[in-house]
């Protein structure tokens, strides 16, 4: 699957968030070339073809990045800054995906680069709903970068 | 005056001119120590600070996830099992997803009411009409729908925070709603006054009203005058309130009647318009 088009890279270290918000963009039909990744580190590694997807076709970009940013060892905001310092994946939007609104670091991940800040709702209907819109946001009607 | 008198006046004088120097010592090391002491007391107090911002933080993000997933997995069970759960099954589900929501509520309201505390106000001139107006709009995109007749017109422009007199507004303004839906025709008067170098504001209602005696419970936070079945909610708004006004040194109040509706009022300092920025 590594090397087929990945149109969704979810970056999420919590189980639960991830089925939930796969089981979203399932029932929605948007889930087909989905790669859930568990931590901020995996992420680069398959991003940047390092580590464990050593050799994986790096120009094969995903069309959005969904990003949690409290993940441990590797946290969002690292994630983000890389993705948007490098020259092959600045351009892939990045949507960071938050628990709480109180979040200190909207600012600081907007400064980074991050395309939209979204804060996941408790309630799964709202949650489920956020979750496919912006999928088909960027997925259908976004434009991307040639 | 002989030559006695002038040596003792001198040696007064120098007795005098020695002793005010120990104080001024004294008094030099009293205040370097008293200024270490307020530095100490700045340094706790942004410790603290810190500390609670952390603590809020931890909490809005720590307790909603776990609720995210009680709330997601119900409904999931409801979904995908449908056919082995029976209506009661599905009541029961239902139940379980309503206090997650509710705990959500709970948990935002919270952190509202103590972000209150550390917030810095910036005034700025408010046009009251259009910012209710803009309350009014959200409030009919979020909540279900409501027939309440809202009057009001050419009320007095207030000088305040704006984010925070319209949380005020709203807030005020979606309890009226709350408390007169069960009437055949809610309606909600807003006016404003200038008086005794106030500017005061009120919202009545003609809705469930309540006991005066009560007064003292309104405005505190978690304090509610109805359970949850009559009137959802959670019990911060009012005390929402009542900080900001307070933060605007302004006062909050209340005048009503079980059953015969309530009006809510809050003032401003009336302060000089013209030397503040306009906030439309």
């Amino acid at each position: 699957m590594e090397n087929n088009a990945v149109e969704i890279l979810l970056i999420e270290d919590n189980m639960n968030d991830a089925e939930l918000a796969i089981r979203a963009l399932r029932k929605a039909n948007l889930s087909n070339n989905l790669i859930h990744l568990k931590n901020g580190a995996e992420a680069l590694e398959f991003l940047f073809g390092t580590g464990k997807f050593e050799g994986r076709d790096i120009n094969n970009r995903p069309k959005l990045i969904l990003l949690d940013l409290k993940m441990p060892k590797v946290d969002g905001l690292e994630v983000l800054a890389q993705i948007k310092a490098n020259e092959r994946t600045k351009t892939i939007p990045v949507v960071v995906l938050t628990s709480s609104k109180e979040h200190p670091d909207i600012s600081r991940a907007y400064l980074l680069g991050a395309n939209s800040y979204l804060v996941k709702p408790v309630e799964f209907d709202e949650f489920a709903k956020t979750i496919t819109e912006l999928g088909f946001y960027w997925l259908l009607k976004n434009q991307p970068h040639v | 005056m002989d030559k006695k008198d002038d040596s003792d006046d001198l040696l007064v004088a120098n007795r005098a001119i020695i002793f005010q120097n120990e104080e001024k010592v004294k008094r030099a090391a009293e205040l370097v120590a008293s200024n270490k002491e307020v530095d100490e007391l700045e340094k706790r107090v942004k410790e603290r600070t810190e500390d609670l911002e952390a603590f809020s933080y931890s909490v809005s993000h720590d307790l909603r996830t776990p609720l995210r997933a009680i709330s997601g997995y119900a409904k999931i069970l409801g979904e995908d099992y449908s056919t082995v759960l029976d209506s009661e099954g599905q009541r029961l589900l239902g139940e379980v997803r309503n206090n997650a929501k509710k705990m959500g509520v709970l948990i935002d309201d919270l952190l509202t009411f103590s972000r209150l505390g550390r917030k810095a106000i910036t005034k700025s001139r408010v046009d009251v009409n259009k910012l209710i107006v803009t309350v009014l709009a959200d409030i009919d995109r979020g909540t279900a729908a409501h027939n309440a007749e809202i009057v009001f017109s050419d009320l007095l422009p207030a000088v305040a925070d704006y984010n925070l007199l319209r949380q005020v507004i709203a807030n005020l303004l979606s309890n009226a709603i709350k408390y007169s839906s069960k009437k055949e025709e809610p309606r909600i008067v807003i006016e404003s006054e200038r008086k005794n170098g106030e500017l005061i504001y009120s919202f009545s209602d003609n809705g469930a009203g309540f006991d005066m005696q009560f007064i003292d419970k309104m405005f505190g936070v978690f304090q509610r005058l109805h359970s949850d079945d009559e009137f959802s909610g959670t019990g911060v708004g009012l005390a929402i309130v009542q900080r900001i006004i307070h933060k605007h040194d302004g006062r909050v109040w209340a005048q009503g009647k079980e059953e015969q509706g309530a009006t809510f009022f809050f003032s401003l300092p009336d302060i000089d318009k013209n030397s503040i920025v306009d906030n439309q």
